[in-house]
């Protein structure tokens, strides 16, 4: 199942290797990705999507607790499902 | 003021005063600044040792530790100890000099992209890239590594911003920190499950006295009457004197926590993972059991056991608020009665030194208050099994990454965290030799360590395994060809002595702990003893094995 996640992140050298890593780590397979640099020094924009039969929490509890990630919100489909 | 200059003043702003490191070309500004700074820097023999002795450091003082080491392959020997204190939650500073700016990324001498190798073996990672950056960063660094649920954080330092003009160190700015509210909204719940259990259980892991809430938790045993189990890591937070705890759980626990743990019908994890050496097979781990969980990490929830009611944030808080009396003497009282039944027992036949029970003697002889730093293997369990402790910070056993060569170096930072205790190093003769270069460290600096080899000319823990489930094939796990210990000591101006009778044991610990300087006690046993009980891998915690000779 795809999951999307829209990411605020610092704008690191590092930060989307760290995502990329914690993502492969965890067992979740890499199936999109977009960056976009806000305004002067403000962050990154990063929609990530992942696929993986596991739940989703996994992965966010693991990705929201980097110290570069600033807010981490599951796409509002991926919340409609998790209710559903 | 240079860039290296800075972070020697950063290091003290930050009340350190004691830092371990290994010299190399990328960080040599730092080591001139080291030169006359008051900031006392231990020379270690090897990265890993140095980075080992910072981790031993943290672990028996509570405070941040601190390792220094150059680029390249100065680096690359940190990965390991770096990886250690991840797995268990130790708050380390790495430092590491870099190749310039100017020749970053060309494959220069003695570069490498450490900050690349890091990622998964850190809380977080720095590059610096200019000197104005440096305090700010350095700050941050200490700030990730003890907040929240504490870990390894590495700065990678350019020789470029070593060398540049600093200016002058402003008053530290305030850190960035992500507020952690303790949140007590479902404090009701769990105090309604505690109160209605027939069977509960506390689980406790290191996470407990990491948060500084040992008086808490003597409170809530107290007060809720329930019996309770450790993790290695968790080993001491219960005090002495409390006649419901039952000792360790998981692969090599204790038959009465193991059975006892498979029976509650409430488990309260207590700063613990449900680490797989915990829950053995986790389909089948307390299986009657609800699951309240306190952890400060909110990636721990439920992230292989469910809870049905959970707590983030300030154990200190928490416990209190969740506290409540029980009624279970019938539980207690069967929980009392599996550990008369499942004691210890200490009748070996022979002369030969059986382990267990010189581990005994040691813990009883040993002054209050003692350090005591092991290895990875059989000796680790035997400790673990067989010495009691009074508080966590004095157990340091390399829990989550298992990594033999822990022990020698963790004994010498704890030694110089606590020089007024006694310090001692349990190790096996396999260990022992990962990390045997630090016996130059302790030379140098005339530390009194006591060090106790265990040594059963095996790889011990492997060759059980062998022995247990692979058909008695021991591949590559004899050591007999081991050097004679006692003259390798020598060899570092540290005396020693061997036994290898029972008899032997009382004279020869009193004659390590009289002596006044370091010491080595060289044990030979039997290779045939192994660690009992053992959960074979895949089966229940109920499904122990024990001893089959």
């Amino acid at each position: 199942m795809n999951h999307t996640l829209n990411i605020t992140a610092n704008n690191e050298a590092s930060v989307v290797e760290r995502l990329l890593q914690v993502t492969r780590y965890r067992g979740y397979q890499l199936a999109g990705l977009e960056l976009t640099p806000m305004a002067e020094k403000a962050g990154l924009s990063i929609t990530l999507t992942v696929s993986s039969d596991k739940p989703i929490h996994l992965l966010t509890s693991q990705l929201h607790k980097l110290y570069d990630v600033r807010d981490l919100q599951l796409a509002s489909a991926d919340i409609a499902a998790l209710r559903a | 003021m240079n860039g290296a200059e800075l972070v020697l003043k950063v290091l003290q702003q930050q009340g350190v005063d004691t830092i371990f490191g290994y010299p190399g070309g990328a960080i040599m500004p730092i080591y001139d600044a080291i030169y006359q700074s008051p900031v006392k820097h231990y020379l270690c023999r090897h990265e890993q040792g140095g980075a080992f002795s910072a981790i031993g450091y943290a672990r028996s003082s509570g405070k941040v530790g601190v390792c220094l080491a150059t680029s390249g392959p100065g680096a690359t020997n940190l990965i390991t100890s770096l990886a250690d204190a991840m797995l268990d939650s130790v708050p380390l500073v790495a430092i590491t000099g870099q190749v310039s700016q100017a020749v970053m990324g060309t494959d220069a001498f003695q570069e490498i992209d450490v900050l690349g190798l890091s990622l998964s073996v850190t809380k977080h990672s720095f590059m610096v890239r200019s000197a104005d950056e440096l305090a700010a960063t350095l700050n941050q660094a200490f700030a990730i590594a003890r907040s929240g649920r504490p870990g390894p954080v590495l700065v990678d330092i350019p020789k470029d911003v070593q060398l540049a003009v600093a200016g002058k160190l402003d008053v530290a700015a305030e850190p960035q920190s992500r507020a952690l509210n303790t949140s007590l909204a479902q404090s009701a719940q769990a105090r309604q499950l505690i109160a209605n259990a027939k069977k509960p259980m506390a689980y406790i892991g290191g996470g407990v006295h990491m948060a500084g809430a040992m008086p808490q938790l003597q409170d809530f045993l107290a007060q809720c009457q329930m019996p309770s189990v450790t993790t290695l890591k968790g080993m001491g937070s219960v005090a002495k004197d409390n006649p419901n705890y039952l000792g360790m759980l998981g692969m090599h626990g204790t038959q009465a926590a193991n059975l006892a743990v498979q029976q509650c019908d409430l488990l309260i994890c207590l700063g613990a993972r449900f680490d797989d050496r915990v829950t053995g097979n986790l389909k089948k781990f307390a299986p009657n059991a609800k699951v309240i969980h306190v952890d400060i990490d909110p990636a721990e929830i439920n992230k292989v056991r469910f809870a049905e009611v959970s707590f983030l944030g300030d154990m200190r808080q928490i416990l209190p608020a969740i506290a409540s009396t029980t009624d279970c003497s019938d539980w207690l009282a069967h929980c009392s009665s599996l550990k008369q039944q499942h004691g210890w027992r200490y009748d070996h036949p022979g002369e030969r030194i059986y382990a267990p029970l010189m581990l005994k003697q040691l813990s009883e002889r040993m002054p209050d208050n003692s350090v005591v730093c092991c290895d990875v293997g059989q000796h680790q369990m035997w400790v673990a099994q067989h010495m009691r402790f009074s508080h966590p910070r004095n157990h340091l056993s390399s829990g989550g990454l298992g990594t033999m060569g822990f022990g020698l170096p963790a004994a010498i930072g704890a030694k110089l965290a606590r020089p007024q205790d006694t310090v001692i190093a349990v190790s096996g003769d396999g260990s022992f030799m990962m990390n045997v270069q630090e016996l130059g460290t302790i030379k140098r600096f005339r530390l009194p360590v006591k060090i106790v080899i265990i040594d059963n000319q095996r790889l011990g823990m492997v060759k059980q395994w062998q022995q247990l489930f692979f058909n008695e094939r021991y591949s590559e796990t004899d050591l007999s060809d081991n050097p004679d210990f006692v003259a390798l000591a020598a060899a570092f101006a540290i005396p020693g002595h061997s036994v290898t009778r029972k008899d032997e044991v009382e004279s020869a610990l009193e004659a390590m702990f009289t002596w006044p300087g370091p010491y080595l006690l060289h044990v030979r046993i039997d290779e045939k003893d192994n660690v009992w009980p053992l959960v074979p891998p895949g089966a229940a915690n109920e499904d122990m094995i024990m001893e089959t000779n």
